[in-house]
């Protein structure tokens, strides 16, 4: 999958983050100057995760590992041995996105960067290495860049993933020069072969415990024993086979780029760049008689974060115009979600697809992939304007309270999610008893704050009052329903007493919702009325 | 208010805490609440169930409150519920059936009832449908006519009024419906619960129901507090359209003539062996056991105390319970199966001479009363143990015998206790997983009594914080409440009517086994026949024992005839020499004998009873020790106390003492006391233990006894109340306590076999138990497949007295042992049972080689690796880790799938392939292995290898602790064996091993929180502090620890790892300076070292005891 053909020289870049997951929230919480912001009182960090019905330390960070704590042992246990812990659960999808973010970032260096589980990258940077004025520059570089995001991360340079795989994680040396994998990696316990726990334990379970140990051992009998994986790990860090790494994205078929010593943050100056990183595409489209179907503008900001923009052509094209033009289209949608913060440092064009280009060029108008001007882009404007709460609608929730039984609910929320999931759901359908407790009779109109009303005189103990007197009015009342009793929800803060609610109708036909708070045989406090929506 | 005369109500709509995760009262607290309400009647009506009828009745019957046991039917086929209440015992019996049916058919818990059931069962019973959706009442009509059609007048519209805004709408609508299917109306309130206070716990348990969170039920929840029980005014004003609905109640009540006493006395009542009737066959059958039992003659006051049994069980017609019993007990001895009846039936000479118990009136006071009292008039309780490995035997004879008609397990309520109620309650109030096991986990082990800011604190919990205070006033409130039925461990229900026409039948987890919906105090009250078929793992050691003694001794010996009164083996308890055999092993008990030294039968008899909570509670057992010691006089606080505590010094130490001071004292009837123990057992649910209290204190001190005492007294009936010892039931242990120190004493070889192969049981690990043997001079032999069996075993072997540690001296002489221990495939970790025996039977004269044993035994190469790693294959010449290279060169499951080309036993593997040279395995990594796979090692302690530096540190070997003079101050290290925390928790104990012995460690609680992480989570550490020694008990009071785990990490050889592998941490910090130096950069920022690899963990500390924990 690499795209270089030169074997000899592949250079593999591994990066380990020990503590992913903790720096993801430390990071959260404090900043990426986490280290010097956090407080003191900040206890140590240890992530659960459920494994059979018992809750273990999934992840931790430094400070929980000074205490000795480690992964797999029980929470209960770790929290018995030292109750000033802060767990939190553990999120391996979180840590997953950030590790592609952190993958994202990592393509400043080399497009060719992959995945390696949970809290690994694999880089290609043959031949990139120059660019930052060496291995050793390049290293530098980026490990004062994770550092000042607030990341520790091992990174070791090898000739083989397999071998800066293991110095990475168990070993001291930073770049470890091709024919050197042996020496480097023979002191290392037997798990940095990338070997799996049982076969370590089978080969520790003979004697066998150091990496040194195996690597020169008659091939035949370990295979026989251990499987072929074992000779196949040993040969992939010796780089006695091929063992490419897949990059996770797409690898563009051209790029145009421009580092910045000064970021950039505003929106003009990126059209201008875009404009004029289209005109040096052009030129070498053109030399390859290619048109562009599929651009990505790739936005890396100072703090690691990479946007990633696309713009399809309905026909290739390599027009720096054209190409202006849709970008000006796409990013006035994504200006709002598009933070600069400290601006971007590197911009990137790429064309992710090319075809050949017809001599015969039609002319695109306006394009871009919103043409219909439904809802979604009418809700998107009015959000653009005037806000994320701009547009709601109600929503039924089930409470017994009835200023609580319906919300707000954001539109562009709910259009938005229904964009993004080719499975648009919306909230749960209200179950039957759900239904049957709505279709009690609720006012039309349901004041936001209760008035009170006087009464003169109510049936006791819990009938409806005969007159009452609201907003400086006074009703008699004709007929009544009622009490239909509610009380307050307990498990909430601020208790408010139990109402009685009344339907209730005056002489001239017109109907009230009032309540009553409260008990005539309490004797603490008298009852008071509430009027709470009319009906019609 | 004008003066109407009071109305009447009775209320038939009540759930209870049965109806689970419904009802939020228990029975007795709505029981109580209807009298004090002025109800009329009361009935029960659980889901589907009668689980809580009994209870209900014994507190409506206590309050003189008219009650009527019922159920609510609730349908699976979408029915409105009914209210089924029966009429006479036919009605029972219909409802027991229906009920039975749908529990057959329906998933455990989940009882799947149909309309037809009702159809077919529904004769005399009185019946109420109560709809819940009133909406549409035309569709209702059919339905009700079809009822009506069927069952007539006895069928009822129920009508529960509901604050649903349209009450009165809705009452109208059901009298509607009532006349169209010209059925009466009757007044219900459909209660949830006692008090309107309960309705946050019941929303609680609709959403525990729901599995969601109370914020998050919504409508599921009720929207107001109302369904609690009403007085009959607030009934008559709700329904005061319609009085004839609340006259409707009290005709429903008139109906119901069937009380839950009509169950009693239904015994079985098999023919009997010789044909008589079953009173004379008891009398033939005592006084021929008695010529057994007392083959000198039977003294006259023998014969009277025998009389009056049999006289009495003649009046109160037990004596088909007795032939019952008689008739297991023979059946297992037939078996060769060990049993003795334990308990209260010790009280009893004609169980003595019929052998269902093996205590004699030698040896205890009989108290026939404490047995059988007419007052009490309730069956005895014959508890009889059994070997634990057989009882399954046993059982499978009950159920031949008596056919799944006639014979269920009782059932035991499992009930919601702290931690339980902490989590489910957690839950439900929307606190994450984590806060849950932060609440839960604050709690040690379970206790039901009050949670508060101590957990909370604990926890890290703010009480003052709402949703924490919630949380801790749900869960003190369902702390108690039954969560779900479970199986008896025992407990058989016989009857002579069929079984499920008395009681509904339930499934349990095993499908064989089936359940009644009672438990055994439901049982009790209901006076059926219930005989606890226990498992006693003990008896099981006992027995194998026994039977090893006669192949190897040649001493054929049972229980009854092992020498009895043998001053060595007093002189070996004294020494508190105790570790394996009965109840005399644990810690407390073993730190209490060289004070009490038993030097007879009844001194053990003592001793079994006094470490346990009743006496420990009533502060009784400092008293008795210091006159026991003799340096406290002996005095009793009135002489007419003399007689009842004469054979205890004057300090009350059994449960029988107690309640006779009680009778004595506290001028209770001894039918009184007896209610005073039992309510012990249920206070919690009550409440009224306070009357009990101040009448036994006030009663006591005005006859003149000093109020502490009394207070003290009480205490201990407290106690007693849940973990009561009578003596009678102290006296059966105490004989199994001395059985298996004389096997200890005598055979150390024998008993360390035998109790080897009854594991799992007991306090210790087996790592113990083979160290006591080793240590009192028997050999044990190593694990090998062509020397073991699957069990352990005994082999010819000389005694060499010389292997007797010292502090085992006196033992010299006195040992008979003449064999060896072989360590069975049993200890070897991960091994089935039956692919072993195989293998062994396999065997012939030996296998000659691995290959030979992969083709012969059929074992395949994952068991032929764990035994390789066990080193089982020494025979072969191949050491541990030689045979694992060569096993895992095995390929496929069993030889049998390979062509037996190669069939030549002496074939070696290693033949074909280039020699691999693999390291020499280090004696400590042995240890280490042995200690992964057999959970022991013969070859060293773990700790030996770490003495050089334990000795540099300053550590003193706890062999050498006995030499210290007390109030030193020593420092000690060990392996965590066991963890204590008891009774209210003051102090913790800790037991640390070493190569030479054990050293026992005092924290007090004050101390605890510092040293908590070391506690709780080291399983090597050192512990300083001051040596306290008293009659030879030992203990150091912590002052100063420290968690040594990571030491163990060095027995590793990874750890001795040659320089070329791998530096160790001063030459690896070197070469960081180095290659830093060699690279510098600009950049400060380097690739920093960790301090450990991703996958390097506490490996050896894993291997090693966790340590168990105990309360």
């Amino acid at each position: 999958m690499t795209l270089f053909a030169n074997k000899q020289h592949q250079r593999i870049l591994a990066l380990w983050f020990p503590r992913l997951p903790a720096e993801r929230v430390l990071r959260q919480r404090f900043g990426r100057s986490w280290r010097s912001r956090m407080p003191a009182t900040q206890p140590p960090l240890l992530f659960s995760s459920r494994e059979n019905n018992t809750q273990r330390v999934a992840a931790l960070d430094e400070r929980a590992a000074a205490l000795g704590l480690r992964c797999g042992l029980g929470i209960a246990e770790a929290r018995a041995m030292h109750t000033s812990v802060e767990v939190i659960e553990a999120e391996p999808e979180a840590d997953r996105r950030l590790l592609e973010a952190l993958a994202d970032w990592c393509d400043r260096y080399t497009p060719l960067v992959a995945l390696d589980g949970e809290d690994g990258l694999f880089l290609d940077i043959t031949g990139c290495a120059h660019l930052f004025g060496g291995e050793r520059a390049l290293l530098d570089d980026l490990l004062a860049r994770f550092f000042h995001q607030g990341f520790e991360v091992r990174a070791v340079l090898a000739s083989t993933p397999g071998a800066a795989w293991a110095a990475a994680r168990y070993g001291t040396d930073s770049v470890i020069e091709q024919g050197e994998e042996a020496g480097s990696i023979a002191s290392l316990p037997l798990a940095a072969l990338r070997l799996n726990a049982k076969i370590c334990a089978g080969l520790e379970s003979v004697g066998l415990r150091f990496a040194g140990a195996i690597l020169d051992l008659p091939r035949a009998p370990l295979v026989r024993r251990f499987g072929k994986i074992v000779t196949l790990r040993i040969d992939q860090a010796l780089g006695r086979v091929d063992e490419p790494i897949s990059p996770r994205l797409a690898v563009p078929a051209l790029i145009m780029e421009r580092h910045f010593a000064e970021p950039i943050a505003l929106m003009e100056d990126i059209e201008t760049l875009v404009t004029a990183l289209s005109r040096q595409l052009k030129s070498e489209l053109e030399r390859r008689g290619e048109g562009a179907q599929l651009l990505q503008l790739q936005l890396f900001r100072v703090d690691g974060a990479v946007a990633r923009i696309n713009v399809a052509t309905s026909r290739p094209s390599r027009d720096p115009a054209v190409i202006r033009r849709l970008f000006h289209e796409k990013l006035s949608v994504c200006a709002p979600d598009l933070d600069a913060g400290f601006g971007f440092d590197l911009v990137r064009l790429a064309v992710m697809a090319a075809a050949p280009l017809e001599e015969e060029q039609v002319r695109l108008d306006a394009a871009g992939p919103d043409r219909d001007g439904d809802m979604t882009l009418f809700a998107d404007k009015v959000r653009a304007r005037l806000g994320e709460r701009a547009l709601t609608r109600p929503q039924m929730v089930e409470s017994h309270i009835p200023e609580r039984a319906a919300r707000p609910v954001s539109l562009c929320a709910q259009h938005s999610s229904a964009l993004h999931s080719s499975s648009a759901r919306s909230a749960p359908p209200p179950g039957l008893a759900a239904l049957a407790t709505a279709a009690r009779q609720r006012p039309i109109r349901l004041f936001d704050h209760p008035e009170s009303i006087d009464i003169t005189s109510a049936e006791v103990p819990e009938g409806p009052p005969s007159h009452f007197r609201w907003r400086r009015a006074s009703y008699r009342v004709a007929a009544a329903e009622g009490p239909e009793r509610i009380a307050p929800e307990w498990w909430r803060d601020g208790q408010s007493g139990t109402r009685d609610y009344f339907r209730v109708e005056d002489d001239s036909g017109r109907r009230y919702w009032l309540y009553r708070q409260g008990f005539y045989d309490d004797p603490e406090a008298a009852p008071r009325w509430f009027m709470h929506g009319v009906f019609a | 208010m004008s003066a109407l005369p009071e109305p009447a109500y009775a209320e038939f709509a009540v759930q209870s805490n049965f109806s689970f995760l419904r009802g939020a009262s228990a029975a007795e607290e709505l029981m109580v609440t209807a009298g004090m309400l002025g109800l009329s009647a009361v009935g029960l009506a659980d889901r589907n169930t009668v689980a809580g009828v009994v209870r209900a009745w014994k507190q409506a019957e206590a309050g003189g409150l008219r009650y009527h046991p019922g159920c609510r039917l609730v349908f699976s086929d979408g029915a409105p519920d009914i209210l089924a209440y029966p009429r006479d015992r036919a009605g029972w019996g219909h409802l027991c059936r229906m009920l039975t049916d749908a529990n057959t058919r329906g998933e455990k818990g989940a009882p799947d009832l149909l309309l037809e059931d009702l159809f077919c069962w529904g004769d005399r019973m009185a019946l109420a449908v109560l709809p819940q959706a009133l909406e549409q009442p035309g569709a209702l009509l059919p339905l009700l006519r079809r009822l009506r059609d069927r069952f007539g007048a006895a069928l009822r519209l129920a009508i529960a009024p509901d604050y649903g805004g349209d009450g009165r709408f809705r009452i109208e609508q059901a009298a509607a419906l009532a006349d169209d299917a010209s059925l009466s109306l009757m007044a219900v309130n459909d209660v949830l619960y006692h008090a309107p206070e309960r309705r946050p716990l019941q929303d609680t348990l609709s959403a525990i129901r729901l599995k969601t969170t109370v914020a998050e039920a919504g409508f599921a929840l009720e929207a107001n507090a109302e369904r609690h029980l009403k007085t009959p005014r607030e009934m008559a004003r709700l329904f005061r359209r319609h009085p004839q609905a609340l006259a409707e109640t009290l005709r429903f009540s008139a109906e119901l003539g069937f009380s839950l006493a009509e169950l009693q006395y239904n015994y079985p009542d098999e023919p009997t062996e010789s044909g008589l009737p079953p009173q004379e066959e008891l009398e033939r059958l005592t006084w021929a056991g008695a010529k057994v039992r007392f083959p000198e003659g039977l003294s006259e006051k023998n014969r009277r105390i025998i009389e009056h049994e049999l006289k009495t069980v003649g009046e109160l017609k037990y004596a088909l319970y007795f032939l019952t019993v008689h008739d297991i007990v023979k059946f297992a001895r037939s078996k060769g199966i060990l049993c003795q009846g334990r308990g209260s039936a010790a009280n009893s000479l004609i169980c003595y001479c019929i052998g269902v118990t093996e205590v004699g009136p030698h040896i205890v006071n009989v108290l026939f009363e404490r047995f059988i009292s007419k007052e009490r008039n309730e069956p005895p309780d014959i508890d009889v143990d059994f070997e634990h490995e057989r009882r399954g035997e046993v059982m499978a004879y009950i159920y031949e015998k008596y056919s799944s008609r006639r014979t269920a397990l009782a059932a035991s309520v499992v009930t919601y206790r702290g931690r339980s109620a902490m989590r489910e309650v957690a839950k439900a109030m929307g606190l994450s997983d984590d806060a849950q096991s932060a609440m839960s986990g604050s709690i040690w082990g379970w206790s039901s009594s009050e949670l508060g800011e101590r957990e909370a604190a604990a926890a890290g919990l703010d009480k003052a914080d709402l949703t924490t205070r919630l949380v801790f006033e749900r869960a003190n409130e369902i702390v108690g409440f039954p969560r779900h039925l479970s199986q008896h461990v025992g407990g058989f229900v016989i009857t002579r009517d069929r079984l499920d026409e008395i009681v509904p039948i339930v499934k349990t987890a095993m499908d064989e086994r089936k359940m009644v919906e009672w438990d055994k105090d439901d049982l009790d009250a209901i006076k059926i026949l219930k005989v606890d078929i226990l498992a006693l793992g003990m008896l099981t050691c006992l027995r194998k024992c026994l039977t090893l003694l006669e192949e190897h001794y040649d001493r054929p010996l049972t229980l009854a005839t092992i020498p009895a009164e043998d001053p060595r083996v007093y002189d070996m308890i004294c020494r508190a020499d105790t570790l394996g055999v009965f109840q005399i092993e644990s810690r407390a008990q073993m730190s209490m004998l060289p004070r009490l030294r038993p030097r007879e039968f009844y001194d053990l008899v003592i001793e079994v009873a006094i470490v346990r909570p009743g006496p420990i509670q009533g502060d009784m057992v400092h008293p008795y020790l210091r006159r026991r010691q003799k340096k406290e006089k002996v005095t009793y606080p009135k002489p007419e106390l003399e007689e009842i505590l004469d054979k205890t010094l004057g300090v009350p130490l059994f449960q029988e003492q107690a309640m006779r001071i009680a009778i004595e004292a506290g001028g209770f009837s001894p039918g009184e006391a007896d209610q005073l123990r039992r309510a012990m057992a249920t206070f919690k649910r009550t409440g009224t233990i306070g009357n009990y209290r101040r009448r036994m204190i006030d009663g006591m001190t005005k006859r003149g006894y000093e109020q502490d005492f009394a207070e003290r007294c009480f205490k201990q009936i407290e106690g007693f109340g849940e973990y009561g010892f009578p003596e009678s039931h102290a006296a059966s242990f105490a004989l199994l306590v001395y059985s298996s120190c004389w096997l200890k004493v005598y055979y150390p070889d024998v008993f360390c076999v035998g109790i080897l192969n009854a594991q799992p049981m007991g306090f210790y690990a087996p790592a113990q138990l083979v160290r006591d043997a080793r240590e009192h001079g028997v050999e044990v032999r190593p694990v090998d497949i062509n020397h073991s069996e699957w069990d352990c075993t005994l082999e010819e072997a000389a005694f060499d007295c010389a292997r007797i540690e010292p502090r085992h001296a006196e033992m010299l002489g006195v040992i008979k042992t003449r064999c060896a221990v072989r360590l069975g495939l049993r200890q070897i970790k991960g091994l089935t049972e039956e692919s072993l025996r195989k293998a062994t039977v396999q065997r012939g004269d030996g296998y000659v080689s691995l290959y030979d044993l992969w083709l012969r035994s059929g074992l395949n190469a994952n068991e032929l690796e764990k035994l390789a790693q066990a080193n089982a294959f020494r025979s072969f010449g191949l050491d541990r880790r030689t045979a694992i290279w060569a096993v895992r060169a095995l390929d496929g499951h069993t030889a049998e799938d390979e062509l037996p080309l190669l069939n030549r036993p002496n074939q070696t593997l290693r033949n074909h392939e280039p020699p691999t040279p693999l390291p020499v395995m280090p004696p400590s990594e042995h240890t280490i292995h042995d200690y992964r796979t057999l959970g022991l090692s013969l070859k060293a302690h773990p700790v030996h290898f770490l003495r050089r530096r334990l000795d540099h540190a300053g550590i003193t070997p706890n062999a050498c602790l006995p030499s210290i003079p007390d109030g030193s101050c020593v420092s000690v290290a060990g392996l965590v064996l066991v963890r204590q925390r008891p009774g209210k928790g003051n102090a913790i104990f800790l037991t640390l091993e070493d190569e030479g012995g054990i050293a026992n460690i005092i924290i007090w609680a004050r101390g605890f929180d510092r040293f908590r992480p070391i506690v709780m989570g080291a399983r090597f550490v050192s512990v300083t502090g001051k040596l306290q020694s008293e009659s030879g008990v030992i203990h150091i009071v912590a002052t100063a620890m420290e968690d040594l785990t990571s030491w163990l990490s060095s027995l590793s050889e990874k750890a001795k790892m040659p320089e070329s592998y791998g530096p160790t941490d001063e030459i690896k910090r070197g070469i960081d300076e180095d290659r830093r130096k060699k690279h510098r950069s600009g950049s400060i920022i380097q690739n920093r070292k960790l301090t450990e690899g991703p996958a390097t963990g506490k490996e050896v500390a894993a291997v090693m005891p966790k340590g168990r924990n105990f309360q």
